[in-house]
C-alpha cells in the first residue's frame, strides 16, 4: 500500500485482460524493456492471495531454449486495496536484493494501466511451496523438525528485514520517525475504515480510540513487511526460498510485524506463532539476531492494532464484494471473520 | 419451492461437494466452489423464506376469507389467518445501524467527559456499553458457519 497515494471515493476501474491477451502484451512489453524478442508461455493463475492477481509464466528470448520462470503481479482496480501502485513492492525487493532476507529478484514494474491493464511488477519465480496458513485441527500440522528449521529461518528473515538500512531508499523519504510511526499507521487505517465500512462497528470504534490513547515510541524505524506470516513465504527442502506478498510494505515500528505475526488467526489453535515457534523462543531469537529489544507494551499495542487491521481488511473484502465489481467468493468469506477479530479485540481491551 | 430453506441449502452444498467439485478443473475454480459452499452454510444460519414471500400468501388467504364471509360461509370454515405485523427488514437493519452509530458516539462522549462524571456513573456507563458490544459479538459468533479457508485456498477437501 503506497501511503502517498490519495484515496478516491471509489477505486479506479481497470479492465484486466485475460491470460491470452496478457501473453501478447507481455511479449510487447518485454521487447520494449530489453530490445529482445520474447516468447511468452501460458499464464497460470495462482489461487493464493486476496488482493493482487498473481500469474506464473515461462518466457524465452528468441533463439534460446532456456526458459526463465517469472511471476507477474497485477493490482486490479476492483481489488481489495485499490488503487494500487507497484512501486513500493518493487522498491522493497530491490532494497533487499542480495541481503539476508530471501526475496525474489524484481525485474520490471509500471503503474501505467495501458501496458497490462493494471499496475504490475514482474519478478523471478522462486522454487518452493507456500505452507497453507489455515489448519483444521488443534495441532500445528507440522512436525517438530520442520517447525524448528523453518521457524528459525522465519524469525531470522524478520530480524534481517528490520535491520536492513533504509538510507537512500524510497522508504527513507516517507517522513516516518520513531515518534510518529504508530500514529501514521493508526491514521492510515482509520481513514480506510471510513472509506470501507458499510455499517458502524462499535468495538472497532472503541479499539481505534484506545490505539490513539496508547501510541508507543518505536525503538527504530525499520522496513515493515505489513503481512509477515505463514502463507507468505515459499519453502523447499527445509529452506525458506522467498518471502512474498510485499504489497503492504512501508517504514515503521518493527513491533508492527511482530504484532501481526503473533495474531491468533495464524496460530490456528496450535499455541505457536504462525504454527511454527513458541512465543518466548520467537522473541528471544529475534532480539538476539536483530539487537532490537521487544517492548511488552508495544507488542500489546501492535497486537490490538493488528486485530483492527485484519478486521478492516475483512471489512474491505465485504465492501469490494458488495460494490458488485467482481464475484470472488473469497471476499464474502473473509467478511465472515470480522466479528471473530472484534471478539479478540474485546478480550485484549478487557 | 416447497422444501425448507435449510434442507434446500444442505442439498445444494452436498451437490456441489459430491457432483460438481470433483469434476471441476483448476485449483482456483474449485476454491471458488468451496467459497460458495461456505457462504451457503453461512446463509443457512441466518435466513429463511422472507416475510414478504409468505405475507403475500397470508394476504391472499385473508382476501379469500372476506369474500367467502360475504357469501355466508360459516366463520369456523374460513381460512382467515391472524398474523403479526410483518417487519420491514431493510428498515430494521437501518435502525440497527443507526443505533450502532449512536453507540460509537457514546463511546466518544464517555471518553471525552469521563473526568467530569462521578466515577461510579462513568464505570456503570462503560460497563453497559461493553455489555452491549459483548452481546452483539456473541450473537454474531453464534450464528456463524465454520470457516472453510483451507478448502477455498487449496481447492481440495
Amino acid at each position: 500500500m503506497n501511503d502517498t497515494l490519495p484515496l478516491p471515493e471509489r477505486p479506479v476501474q481497470y479492465t484486466l485482460p485475460g491470460p491470452g491477451e496478457l501473453q501478447t502484451r507481455l511479449a510487447t512489453y518485454l521487447h520494449g524493456c530489453t530490445g529482445e524478442a520474447w516468447t511468452i508461455g501460458a499464464l497460470t493463475r495462482y489461487a493464493v492471495g486476496f488482493s493482487w492477481v498473481t500469474y506464473g509464466f515461462d518466457a524465452w528470448v528468441a533463439g534460446s531454449t532456456d526458459a526463465r520462470g517469472f511471476i507477474l503481479r497485477l493490482g486490479p482496480g476492483d481489488g481489495l486495496f485499490a488503487p494500487y501502485s507497484a512501486q513500493p513492492q518493487f522498491d522493497a525487493l530491490k532494497t533487499l536484493e542480495g541481503g539476508r532476507v530471501p526475496v525474489p529478484r524484481a525485474y520490471w514494474w509500471s503503474d501505467d494501466p495501458s501496458v497490462l491493464g493494471a499496475p504490475f511488477f514482474i519478478s523471478e519465480r522462486m522454487p518452493g511451496m507456500a505452507p497453507v496458513p489455515w489448519s483444521s485441527g488443534k495441532d500445528s500440522g507440522f512436525d517438530l523438525d520442520y517447525r524448528q528449521r523453518i521457524g528459525s529461518q522465519f524469525v531470522s528473515a524478520l530480524a534481517a528485514l528490520h535491520t536492513t538500512p533504509l538510507t537512500g531508499s524510497s522508504f527513507d523519504q516517507e517522513g516516518i520517525t520513531t515518534a510518529n510511526a504508530a500514529l501514521r499507521q493508526v491514521d492510515h487505517w482509520a481513514a480506510l475504515s471510513e472509506r470501507w465500512a458499510l455499517k458502524p462497528y462499535p468495538m472497532m470504534h472503541k479499539a481505534l480510540r484506545w490505539l490513539r490513547g496508547h501510541l508507543p515510541v518505536a525503538p527504530r524505524v525499520s522496513l515493515i513487511h505489513g503481512d509477515y506470516r505463514l502463507g507468505n513465504f515459499l519453502e523447499q527442502d527445509g529452506r525458506i526460498t522467498a518471502i512474498l506478498d510485499w504489497e503492504l510494505v512501508h517504514a515503521g515500528d518493527p513491533h508492527e510485524d511482530l504484532g501481526w505475526a503473533f495474531l491468533p488467526q495464524y496460530a490456528a489453535g496450535s499455541g505457536l506463532i504462525c504454527r511454527l515457534v513458541p512465543r518466548e523462543d520467537f522473541i528471544a531469537q529475534y532480539e538476539r539476531e536483530s539487537g532490537i529489544q521487544v517492548s511488552p507494551a508495544s507488542l500489546h499495542f501492535y497486537g490490538v492494532f493488528s486485530l483492527v487491521k485484519i478486521a478492516l481488511t475483512q471489512i474491505a473484502a465485504i465492501r469490494c464484494f458488495e460494490d458488485g465489481t467482481f464475484n470472488d467468493m473469497r471476499m464474502p468469506a473473509m467478511g465472515t471473520q470480522v466479528v471473530p477479530a472484534l471478539r479478540q479485540i474485546e478480550k485484549l481491551l478487557a | 419451492m416447497n422444501n425448507s430453506l435449510p434442507r434446500l441449502i444442505d442439498g445444494m452444498v452436498a451437490t456441489l461437494r459430491n457432483e460438481v467439485i470433483p469434476r471441476v478443473e483448476g485449483e482456483f475454480a474449485r476454491g471458488q466452489a468451496y467459497g460458495v459452499i461456505y457462504m451457503l452454510n453461512s446463509i443457512r444460519l441466518r435466513a429463511d423464506w422472507s416475510p414478504g414471500f409468505l405475507g403475500e400468501q397470508i394476504a391472499a388467504l385473508n382476501e379469500l376469507s372476506q369474500t367467502l364471509e360475504t357469501q355466508g360461509v360459516d366463520a369456523h370454515r374460513l381460512p382467515e389467518v391472524t398474523a403479526p405485523a410483518l417487519p420491514d427488514l431493510r428498515a430494521l437493519e437501518a435502525s440497527r445501524d443507526e443505533g450502532d452509530r449512536r453507540v460509537c458516539g457514546l463511546i466518544d462522549w464517555l471518553e471525552d467527559h469521563r473526568a467530569l462524571l462521578p466515577t461510579t456513573q462513568a464505570a456503570a456507563i462503560e460497563a453497559a456499553l461493553n455489555h452491549y458490544m459483548h452481546r452483539q459479538i456473541r450473537w454474531e459468533l453464534k450464528t456463524s458457519a465454520k470457516p472453510m479457508f483451507a478448502e477455498m485456498s487449496s481447492g481440495t477437501d
